[in-house]
């Protein structure tokens, strides 16, 4: 297995996929931290570690889906455009395995991307000069929050990106995500629970209360309904997908 | 000229564009009217209420996105078996090769903002909006359909150059944010992805006076024909990688 997981990594060395996902995560952090330091600038009470938490598990909520969604897409689009699965399922390898290493191979470069967020976060925070050391309970839950948030995800995109050749409909999906991702506080609870792209913002360990006197950061505690079920849906997503692409004739 | 469009179109058949065309206005007007009509109360402005709030998202960041897809897509083909040796021999200027394609993205464009602009007037006459329908609307839907023509011929530019699908799409998502930088700083003249905002009446309903009603078709043209040349250019005298 680990050898197949290397080989994904060896066909992909070229396509500078983690470049991408640190260029577009910088155009994300840049925005959240421009944001942030505006709020700081009006109002000092928000010089705190809750709003650079909360600021990016809210903006992971369009971003995440739509990286996700590209990176998995170029995994996967390269057997398409180059015609290779009749020869990759042709070797000694099941199609599991193959499925697993590609879902391996995108997650792991999504966590690479969570866990330069979170080395940004602090670096933010420390410049900022916000009061005690970085929180590391929270970033812990932010990290864990936001990655099963994100298998979940790539569990759907890969199912699409590897069942249907047309891309245009992976990135559709991943663009309705992000939509859904950032327009998450309008729903209500219940209809939010069932779509994964909120569980950026669900599963973050500091959410903002708003009042019409004065509003303010609280802590969010973590749900286990709500872990329990985005790892439904993350065995949900992944067997399907799986199975489809297994009986799927090439 | 001609052919080159009619291939365009011949290349599209049966790849069911018009579904991921249709998803995104659909869906930005379904989240938008659930908001309006949970906050009517403080949402007092009729048509130009519901106008905000279905608008923003649509035209802030899934326009631009749902243009680069297009773009992606009208040259994925192309990408594919080393086609571009057979496109780039056919005997049809470059030219109108870069052109025919600009103008199949933009009739989609078109569809999908004649959906969205038909589903606002749905949604409003079901909300029982008082006073007619703000034609001043129609204007904006036609200043975005012109400015998504100048970040259709970028996005073109990039989806020639770059043979991925999804990177000049993941470009346009960073590019997007630029834009409403530049926006928020007054310059959003400048950068095709602000003037979408400028055009649509996303951020502000205010009119457009004369001078930058002008200003703002001037520029949409200046990039069009900037971009577009620049592609043709780099068409006719490096050509485009055709490796597998």
């Amino acid at each position: 297995m680990i050898k197949i997981f290397g080989l994904e990594y060896f066909k992909i060395r070229r396509k500078k996929i983690w470049i991408m996902i640190t260029l577009f995560l910088a155009a994300e952090m840049m925005w959240a931290f421009l944001s942030t330091s505006m709020s700081i600038a009006r109002n000092s009470d928000h010089a705190v570690w809750e709003s650079i938490i909360f600021s990016i598990a809210s903006m992971n909520g369009l971003f995440m889906p739509i990286i996700s969604a590209i990176v998995v897409s170029r995994i996967c689009d390269m057997e398409h455009k180059g015609a290779t699965w009749k020869m990759l399922v042709a070797t000694n390898v099941s199609r599991g395995r193959l499925y697993a290493a590609k879902y391996l191979c995108a997650n792991s470069l999504l966590l690479y991307g969570i866990l330069a967020q979170t080395g940004l976060m602090i670096a933010f925070g420390l410049i900022k000069d916000f009061p005690g050391a970085p929180p590391v309970e929270w970033l812990i839950r932010f990290i864990g929050g936001t990655m099963l948030a994100t298998l979940a995800v790539t569990a759907l995109q890969q199912w699409i990106s590897l069942a249907v050749k047309n891309q245009a409909f992976a990135l559709c999906l991943g663009m309705l995500g992000g939509f859904i991702g950032m327009t998450a506080g309008l729903f209500p609870t219940s209809v939010r629970h069932l779509l994964i792209w909120s569980y950026y913002f669900d599963l973050s360990p500091v959410t903002f209360q708003y009042a019409e006197t004065a509003s303010s950061y609280m802590t969010q505690p973590t749900s286990s309904m709500l872990v329990a079920a985005a790892l439904g849906m993350i065995v949900l997503f992944y067997i399907a997908g799986n199975i489809q692409v297994n009986r799927q004739e090439i | 000229m001609k052919q080159s469009i009619s291939a365009e179109w011949l290349k599209l058949r049966h790849s069911r564009m018009g579904l991921v065309l249709a998803a995104l206005p659909i869906i930005s007007l379904l989240i938008g009217c659930s908001n309006y009509y949970f906050n009517q109360a403080t949402l007092q402005n009729g048509w130009y209420s519901l106008w905000t709030q279905v608008s923003l998202f649509y035209g802030e960041f899934f326009l631009p996105l749902l243009i680069a897809i297009c773009c992606s897509y009208i040259c994925r083909l192309e990408h594919l078996n080393r086609n571009w040796n057979i496109v780039l021999t056919a005997p049809v200027s470059i030219a109108s090769v870069f052109l025919a394609k600009l103008f199949v993205v933009g009739m989609l464009i078109l569809f999908a903002q004649a959906l969205f602009m038909g589903l606002y007037r749905v949604a409003g006459t079901l909300f029982s909006i008082p006073g007619p329908f703000p034609l001043e609307t129609v204007g904006w839907a036609i200043n975005g359909w012109f400015a998504s023509l100048s970040i259709g011929a970028l996005q073109l530019g990039l989806s020639l150059r770059i043979r991925s699908f999804a990177t000049p799409i993941g470009i346009s998502l960073c590019a997007v944010f630029v834009g409403l930088g530049m926006y928020i700083l007054k310059m959003g003249l400048f950068f095709p992805f602000s003037l979408l905002t400028i055009g649509m009446g996303v951020l502000s309903q205010d009119k457009l006076t004369n001078t930058q009603s002008m200003l703002f078709w001037m520029m949409n043209v200046v990039f069009i024909f900037m971009f577009s040349s620049m592609s043709i250019r780099r068409l006719k005298y490096k050509g485009v990688s055709a490796s597998l």
